[in-house]
């Protein structure tokens, strides 16, 4: 049963999602690393830098798998475009004709510049400057994918106000999805460090990512509310469409996340801040741990949504208006 | 699960299940008019998207009652419209076939006719 109507774009689909998640889960961590941890490392000097270690490791895991997804991404668009078998749109002429005459391709060679800016960065990451810009290019490389999706295609004002509600939309899911990564290393390790300083860094870093939680759910909210005016459009539109359908499965994964976002945030976080015993302290760490990686896990699952979204015809233009 | 979570879901799984409204209304409109009949062989053919189109990825033939084909082959596209000049033909039913790419790389394609002159 084909309920969405995505029959048949299995690897596109898969390779989206991928690039989705590897590109949020950099974008995140470096996010996670600058404003979250950075200014609060005093806590624990120790701490925060293998944090810092680890976060680097993983924005350079999460850009050689966005990397080499983007390539294969770009192999499988130009199937699709030229309507040709895979090694026919394989040759030199397909491709630079993707690459070079449409917005796809344009897009894509942007991105593939800024990931060189951003592993440049990541390599001489000692330098504020190389982090800001890091920073900056991981973001660009998020909010960017909204120009190759349906927001690029969009006429006229609503087009500006969908690429910019779009590009915002990516920019908050990568900074709280991605940013959840670290903040559950962060917690997993505060709990094999007993020291005083340990547990104020963990505590101010989960306040500080839980305030960047909530303004990223805000701006998902507002700008999925925009995305999904001009993409869906009607409440019949969500009913009877493959696409209409799919979003309502995402919200329902978003409703998830936020269930678990507002438990830590509102009971376990300042749980964790009151807590005066070892015992309450590790109780708190440890649901805060569950929690977030369950929000990750869901994370993942929308944007495998995502990754399917991107291949289905938008609502809007499916039902009879 | 429990029973009555199975009974739960089933109804809402119906409904996810249940066909599309409709076919794609990737065009919005086009001059000739679909379907429609005019006075004297058009210059051109322009057909209007509801997304951007890929110009490298989007073309559009028309043919002639005979069946042959009359476009000079030059598409011209520039936004959400595609164009194409015709050269001169008789009466009778003309064909218009597409197959665009939208800036968001959804291939579609289609067909319509319409009358020229009688």
């Amino acid at each position: 049963m084909d309920w969405f109507g995505a029959g048949g774009n299995g690897p596109l689909i898969a390779v989206r999602a991928i690039h989705f998640a590897t590109t949020a889960v950099t974008a995140g961590n470096l996010v996670f690393r600058t404003l979250v941890v950075k200014p609060v490392s005093h806590f624990d000097p120790a701490a925060a830098k293998s944090l810092g270690t680890q976060t680097l490791r993983l924005a350079w895991i999460g850009l050689v798998i966005t990397l080499l997804s983007g390539a294969i991404w770009l192999v499988l668009q130009a199937v699709s475009m030229s309507g040709l078998p895979l090694d026919e749109a394989m040759t030199p002429g397909v491709l630079s004709t993707v690459l070079s005459q449409t917005q796809f391709g344009m897009v894509t060679e942007i991105r593939f510049a800024l990931a060189i800016v951003l592993a440049a960065c990541l390599a001489c990451h000692r330098s504020a400057l190389a982090d800001a810009l890091a920073l900056a290019a991981a973001l660009g490389l998020a909010a960017a994918i909204a120009w190759s999706g349906h927001a690029g295609s969009t006429l006229g004002e609503r087009g500006n106000l969908h690429l910019a509600a779009d590009a915002m939309h990516l920019v908050a899911a990568s900074i709280w999805i991605g940013g959840l990564v670290p903040l559950v290393l962060l917690l997993a390790a505060s709990r094999h460090r007993p020291e005083v300083g340990s547990a104020a860094l963990a505590r101010e870093a989960t306040r500080r990512f839980s305030t960047l939680g909530i303004v990223s759910v805000a701006t998902l909210s507002a700008t999925g509310v925009v995305n999904a005016w001009i993409l869906v459009g009607s409440f019949h539109a969500f009913v009877v469409t493959g696409y209409g359908r799919l979003l309502i499965f995402k919200l329902v994964a978003f409703a998830i996340m936020l269930v678990f976002a507002a438990l830590n945030r509102f009971r376990l976080t300042p749980r964790l801040a009151a807590s005066t015993g070892n015992e309450a302290r590790l109780d708190a760490l440890h649901k805060l741990t569950r929690n977030s990686t369950i929000e990750i896990a869901l994370g993942f699952v929308i944007f495998a949504m995502v990754g399917m979204l991107g291949t289905l015809h938008p609502a809007i233009h499916l039902v009879v208006r | 699960m429990r029973r009555s979570s199975v009974f739960g879901i089933f109804p809402l799984l119906l409904l996810l299940a249940t066909g599309e409204a409709s076919a794609h209304a990737m065009l919005d409109h086009a001059e000739p008019r679909v379907g429609n009949k005019v006075a004297a062989s058009p210059h051109e053919v322009t057909l209007w998207f509801t997304q951007k189109l890929e110009p490298a990825f989007s073309t559009v033939t028309v043919t002639d009652p005979a069946g042959k084909q009359v476009d000079t082959g030059k598409v011209r596209v520039s936004g959400n419209q595609m164009s194409v000049s015709l050269r001169p033909g008789g009466p009778g039913t003309y064909h218009v076939t597409w197959r665009v790419l939208s800036v968001d790389s959804h291939s579609t394609d289609g067909s319509f006719a319409f009358q020229v002159g009688q």
